[in-house]
């Protein structure tokens, strides 16, 4: 990190220090904006300028957000080479408004799918150079304290031991985050998959609106459990956080990707980021303690540790779903949207009928009631019913309302409120069916 | 009449060619650096999205949406009760160590301001490790009770980290406000058989209302603007949070986060507008004789028992998110245990190695954009309240609505409309980090002035009449009696524009181009996204509290000494 | 403006009979090492109106706030009515002031002013309205009731501060410069006006000025204050015609005091002739010759003058011609009657002065 000095100097020497070429793009420059931490940017940027004397590497750290935004807005004048995220939906949006270059990468040995995705975009626009799997982290010493067991399966999430305990980052905000909740979706159908998730959402503590929010409520232990990216996991178990990780059974595996800009300042520079990334060299800095990603070329695990994770070798890794990219892309903003206007601007409620569910059931535990079994039935029907189907998710009526155009259909903010006022009312119906039932089985 | 109390008779005057230039400076500032970049991102609120058509149907759509009334209403009660609670903490601190000898007064001053200074991420994840549902109060109060107190859940959560946070807006003005009341006001109250409380709620209270004014309405419109307390605890269902969380996800491109962004702003604006109108029916000019403020008081060994007490719990309240940041720091793990399971220098050791750039790029650019505020803000206090110009008053509903400007909005306006113009050098405009300045400058210009306005509105117009009868021109006035009978003011201003702009992060994240030109909030944003980097991130959370505490306790002196000097024997 | 005091409202809102008495008992006062009030002791008696006299930062002030209660005594003890009151609180003295600044509230009518000391004393609201009307009547302010101070003239204003003060029916009023900041003519008027209340309210008030003038007219007695501490206590009268000593002979009217030593029946005035004593007559050691402008004559020298000098000014006042004579390294001010066509000395003229020595006065500092 260089010090300049003119910052010291106030307004005086402002001038002149103001139009000094210091932070002029030169050849041997490589400007990166990116999403990742420190933890992962410093290895590599040491990595890569030892490989490529003579070049720097310029890390601007933005959120996906925020990077995304700041791309758009400066296209114009473009002063950036790279974007360096782990969001595939990040590059989608880039890629739909030209800021991507197509390049072809050189680097052999690079697997064409990593779990159930395909490792670079078909379009040539962005590539996976690494990839993580998502899972179930949670806080030992919360656990022990709450008397919560390890979780094991995404199902147990849903049980009522769990309630109040588990944290999600929203997938509207966290690109991961959706891709995990799309391969559920994709994996146990649309009705079943929603249905498990408004379960799992019924005994959410929060919904954060960054990827990080979740990994650090579990490590400070504000929160039981979190689902989250196995990075975050095992860079926290690195640094000494009593947390616990999981993957289960049937998980996703998500690519981290990079992706040259549309006039790049330097775009020699940037292609030999890019490579380097998808080098032997540059793939096993992924496998530092601090970074501890899935390296996207097989040949490396030769060189981890004995219990890393092999999404080459280990089936259960992301490899039952086949990640649909089509279907996945007409239907993201929809997805999104559902998932905030059902489960997080209607928490309360939701988590109110599953808390009234769960009584129920416990009472019908003790004391069986057919009618209060029933009852119990109807109340997760209610909650898990969708107000549209798997179709219409990705027809033109719906999807078409978020696409940003104009559309014949009805706008999104109506759209919006009718599926609020769906979910609400179902939601309050749900937990007076499981109050009557809990009535019943007294 | 050879001495009258008179009113500060605002537009007594007509204006001079001078007040005219300057007021049509201002407005060109204000056009150029808030209004042209802002505008160039709120525009999409009234269009039809894809067509670009003008349309009022995105507004229609709000009101009926149930989500945004619901959102609204919450961000009301908030604001309105965040005002009550932070007063409860601010009226007692700014009374007691302005209006008695009291030991430590000045660091009482200093550190009930440090509150506002809460560094983003790091002052968050200390606050909750305190407060929070498995936080040290919680856990130990589990332990022994079993009970558990939600400080950090639902509205109230916020609303009661809100207080702490903003608190400081009400003591500064407050205080300063009080320092500027002749002591014959109270003590002709006295006199006439009044004391304690009824003391304070009949006569020095509303003398010090244009302060407790301005401290509150800033507070209300902070908070009602705020978006970072309420997502920190994961509160989405307000205004602010809304227009964040649509603006700025990606691929939703509906223009519902900007019509709710206009919402905040014309809910700021009519806030401060209700705020003025409010002031301006009485009559506030206190400061006859250029002021001097009471004479201290002796607190009675009961008193100063109940004082020390009052202040002590207030201020172990207001700054425990502060020892928790310190503890956090110093921690080498710190997970749901009532404190760290050990202690380290290390984090420090990081922070210093690789930060250092960081923290003059923070003084510079804090000091430089608290100048112009302070500047901007005397200036358009001086024209609002002492000129008769047209429009005078839209200079400062425009300044103030800065308030609301989400800083992302802001951030992406001046990408939007600086990015494009080139300097000869080839560079965008925008990535110089002056752009950075203008832009803490805009956002924190509301603090300054309302601090200047405050101040100006308790001088009475008829010390500068007398300069004037003296031969001063209006220029000079300003500079020799006006600016330092303002100057405590001026100085609050100055400090709370400083301390904020200093842990400033929505609009400095889109507009930092380069790791050598970020401040301190940017790095401490880049530590806080590992798990690895809590602990440095922490550490230099502490070192902006301190270098910005220091800040505050130098301007208290100099405050203190021109108060000193300015203050009459009995 | 205002005619004297109505009658009616004047009974309504009279103490006599419970105006108290002030006793000050060796009071003393330092701010850190400035010694401000030097061992105190005053009488003041029930219905007086008494007035500290003396220049700017000769504690007048300062022993007035003590006995309204904000300033606290080293030493000493003040008694109101026969009650020590040192230990009281100012809003438990029961002692109404009018401050210097007159200190209205601005954020109150002239009304809620007026009305405030009462509405602290929890009156009934029926009584509370009746004495401020009372109050504003007696001084002429009923009509203004629901201004606000600053629509108010500094003259109305100060009656303001005054129908405050009195509605409370205070057993002392004290009066802190209360005519310093009005013009010539009103002041005047209205130190005759607050003298006609002070008399119909049967009120003790004491009066803290720096003017002789209006300390002669308004008061009863008068004490002079020093440097902190009390050099003489007495009527007007009395004090101009028998100072205890230069300061106060100095302070109340214009003196003439010679510095010299008395030796073998004459007074060696210092740079000056040695003027004859009367017999019998021993000037005190150490003490100056003091003699009023009134109690000395010029005329034309003639060889046999004692005390000549050269007229250095001359100021014409109505009703007489002031010299200022300049003998030797002083100046001594003479006034002769100014009747007519009268013979004038010119500036420059050599004059001889006759003092009486009999009516003069010897003191010392």
């Amino acid at each position: 990190m260089q010090r300049r000095s003119f910052v010291l100097a106030s307004t005086l020497g402002l001038s002149g220090a103001l139009l000094a070429p210091g932070a002029r793009a030169q050849a041997g420059k490589v400007t990166v904006v990116t999403s990742f931490s420190k933890d992962v940017t410093d290895p590599f940027k040491a990595a890569f300028e030892k490989a490529m004397p003579g070049v720097t590497l310029d890390v601007q750290n933005r959120n996906t957000n925020a990077g995304v935004k700041y791309l758009e807005e400066t296209r114009g004048n473009n002063q950036v080479d790279v974007f360096w995220a782990s969001a595939p939906d990040a590059f989608e949006v880039l890629k739909s408004k030209g800021l991507l270059q197509r390049y072809t990468p050189k680097a052999t040995g690079i697997a064409p799918r990593v779990g159930s995705m395909p490792t670079n975009d078909p379009d040539g626009q962005y590539f996976g150079f690494a990839a993580s799997g998502y899972g179930i982290m949670w806080n030992e010493r919360y656990a022990r304290a709450n008397r919560l067991p390890a979780p094991k399966e995404w199902g147990d999430l849903a049980l009522p031991v769990f309630h109040d305990h588990v944290a999600i980052a929203a997938p509207s905000r966290s690109g991961t985050t959706h891709l995990t909740i799309e391969t559920m979706l994709q994996g146990d159908g649309w009705d079943q998959g929603w249905r498990l998730l408004k379960a799992m959402a019924g005994n959410f503590r929060t919904i954060t609106e960054r990827s990080f929010g979740v990994p650090e409520a579990v490590n400070s232990g504000q929160v039981g459990v979190g689902i989250v990216i196995d990075f975050f996991a095992f860079s926290a178990q690195a640094s000494g956080f009593p947390v616990k990780f999981v993957y289960p059974t049937v998980t996703t595996i998500v690519p981290a990707n990079v992706g040259i800009v549309t006039r790049a300042p330097n775009t020699a520079g940037a292609q030999a980021f890019v490579e380097f990334l998808l080098s032997p060299a540059g793939q096993a800095v992924l496998l530092e303690p601090g970074i501890r990603r899935l390296p996207v070329n097989p040949e490396i695990y030769a060189q981890a540790p004995a219990d890393y994770p092999n999404p080459f070798k280990d089936p259960s890794l992301g490899a039952r779903v086949r990640f649909d990219v089509d279907v996945s892309e007409k239907r993201t903003a929809v997805v999104d949207t559902l998932f905030d206007q059902l489960i997080t601007f209607q928490l309360d409620a939701l988590k109110a009928a599953t808390r009234a569910i769960q009584a129920a059931e416990a009472a019908l535990e003790k004391k069986d009631n057919a009618a209060a079994r029933s009852l119990v039935r109807e109340a997760r029907d209610l909650i898990a019913a969708m107000p549209v189907s798997e179709a219409e998710a990705s027809g033109p009526a719906v999807a078409g309302a978020f696409g940003g155009q104009r559309a014949e259909g009805p706008r999104q903010a109506e759209l919006e409120q009718a599926w609020a006022a769906f979910a609400r009312e179902r939601y309050a119906r749900a937990r007076d069916k499981a109050q009557e039932a809990a009535r019943l089985a007294r | 009449m050879s001495a009258t109390l008179s009113r500060p008779r605002a537009g007594r005057r007509a204006f001079t060619p001078g007040q005219a230039a300057l007021a049509i400076a201002i407005a060109l500032f204000l056009a150029a650096f808030l209004i042209l970049p802002v505008a160039t991102v709120m525009y999409v609120a009234f269009t039809e999205p894809g067509s670009g058509a003008f349309t009022l149907v995105n507004v229609w759509d709000a009101f009926r949406t149930e989500l945004f009334v619901r959102s609204f209403l919450n961000s009301l009660y908030v604001s309105a009760a965040t005002v009550l609670l932070a007063s409860l903490f601010a009226l007692p601190l700014a009374y007691i160590t302005v209006r008695f000898h009291f030991r430590g007064a000045l660091l009482i001053q200093t550190l009930g301001f440090l509150p506002l200074i809460m560094p983003p991420f790091a002052g968050a994840v200390a606050m909750q490790l305190l407060f929070g549902r498995n936080g040290t109060v919680n856990l130990l109060l589990g332990d022994w009770a079993g009970i558990n107190i939600p400080f950090m859940e639902g509205l109230n959560g916020v609303v009661f980290v809100q207080a702490v946070h903003y608190f400081p807006f009400i003591l500064v003005n407050l205080s300063a406000a009080l320092r500027n009341i002749d002591s014959a006001m109270e003590e002709a109250a006295q006199n006439l058989g009044s004391s304690g409380f009824r003391l304070f709620r009949r006569i020095v209270f509303p003398l010090a209302l244009p302060g407790y004014v301005a401290g509150a309405s800033l507070v209300f419109v902070k908070v009602f603007d705020d978006l970072a307390t309420p997502l920190l605890l994961n509160v989405k269902e307000m205004l602010a949070p809304q227009a964040y969380l649509r603006i700025t996800s990606i691929g939703l491109a509906d223009p519902m986060g900007y019509v709710i962004s206009v919402v905040l702003i014309v809910v700021s604006v009519l806030a401060m507008w209700l705020s003025a109108r409010a002031i301006r029916r009485g009559d506030y000019a206190t400061v006859q004789r250029g002021g001097g403020g009471l004479a201290r008081r002796r607190l009675g060994p009961g008193q100063a028992a109940l004082a020390y007490g009052t202040v002590g719990l207030i201020l172990a309240l207001v700054l425990a998110p502060h020892l928790g940041l310190l503890l956090l720091s110093l921690a080498t793990i710190w997970s749901f245990s009532p404190l760290p399971d050990g202690f380290t220098l290390a984090h420090y050791a990081r922070v210093f190695s690789d930060s250092s750039a960081y923290i003059w790029n923070t003084v510079t650019y804090a000091s430089l954009a608290a100048l112009i505020d302070v500047v901007l803000g005397t200036a358009i206090a001086y024209l609002v309240l002492r000129t008769r110009l047209v429009g005078r008053e839209w200079l400062d509903w425009t300044a103030s609505a800065a308030l609301a400007v989400p800083g992302v909005v802001l951030g992406i306006g001046y990408l939007r409309s600086f990015y494009g113009v080139t300097l000869p050098d080839g560079r965008p405009l925008a990535s110089l980090w002056l752009v950075i300045v203008l832009a803490l400058a805009i956002r924190r210009l509301p603090y300054a002035l309302r601090a200047c306005h405050a101040a100006l509105q308790q001088i009475s117009v008829s010390l500068e009449e007398a300069a004037e009868n003296l031969g001063a021109s209006k220029g000079r006035t300003v500079r020799r009696i006006v600016v330092p009978l303002m100057a405590g003011g001026i100085l609050a201003g100055f400090i709370s524009s400083f301390a904020t702009a200093a842990v400033e992060l929505s609009a400095t994240l889109m507009l930092v181009q380069s790791n050598a030109d970020a401040p301190l909030a940017y790095g401490l944003y880049v530590f806080m996204q590992s798990a690895a980097g809590r602990g440095p991130g922490a550490a230099l959370g502490v070192i902006a509290v301190i270098l910005v505490g220091a800040c505050t306790f130098l301007s208290h002196l100099v405050i203190e000494r021109s108060q000193r000097t300015r203050g009459r024997q009995a | 403006m205002t005619p004297g005091p109505r009658e009616e409202e004047a009974a309504a809102l009279s103490v006599a009979g419970q105006a108290a008495g002030v006793r000050i008992e060796g009071v003393n006062l330092s701010y850190g090492s400035n010694h401000v009030l030097k061992d105190v002791e005053l009488e003041i008696r029930p219905g007086e109106f008494f007035a500290f006299l003396g220049p700017s930062g000769c504690g007048k002030t300062t022993l007035l706030r003590l006995i309204a209660g904000f300033n606290q005594a080293d030493t000493g003890r003040v008694l109101v009515g026969g009650r020590d009151i040192s230990a009281l609180p100012p809003w438990k003295r029961d002692i109404g002031m009018v401050f210097q600044s007159y200190a209205l509230w601005p954020h109150l009518s002239v009304r809620q002013n007026v009305a405030f000391g009462l509405e602290e004393r929890r009156l009934p609201r029926a009584e509370i309205a009746a004495r401020v009307e009372q109050a504003l009547g007696l001084v002429g302010l009923a009509h203004l009731a629901d201004r606000r101070p600053a629509a108010l003239s500094g003259g109305q204003q100060q009656r303001v501060a005054v129908a405050r003060t009195i509605a409370i029916r205070p057993r002392l009023l004290l009066l802190d410069e209360p005519l310093s900041n009005l013009d010539a003519k009103l002041r005047v008027q209205v130190r005759r006006e607050l003298r006609d209340l002070q008399r119909s309210l049967g009120m003790t008030a004491i009066f803290v000025t720096h003017d002789q003038e209006e300390a002669n007219t308004v008061c009863d007695r008068i004490a002079v204050f020093r440097e902190g501490s009390v050099q003489q206590v007495d009527t007007p009268m009395a004090l101009y015609a028998r100072p205890a000593n230069l300061f106060v002979a100095g302070f109340l009217g214009s003196a003439n005091i010679l510095a010299g030593t008395p030796r073998e029946g004459r007074f060696a005035v210092e740079g000056g002739p040695a003027l004859p004593l009367p017999a019998g007559l021993r000037p005190p050691p150490g003490a100056r010759l003091m003699f009023r402008p009134q109690d000395a004559s010029l005329a034309p020298p003639r060889p046999d003058s004692l005390l000549t000098g050269t007229v250095a000014h001359r100021e014409f006042l109505g009703p007489v011609l002031r010299y200022g004579v300049r003998v030797g390294e002083a100046e001594v001010l003479v006034d002769m009657p100014f009747s007519g066509v009268p013979r004038l000395h010119e500036v420059g003229d050599t004059v001889a002065i006759t003092v009486d020595l009999g009516s003069a006065h010897w003191l010392t500092e």
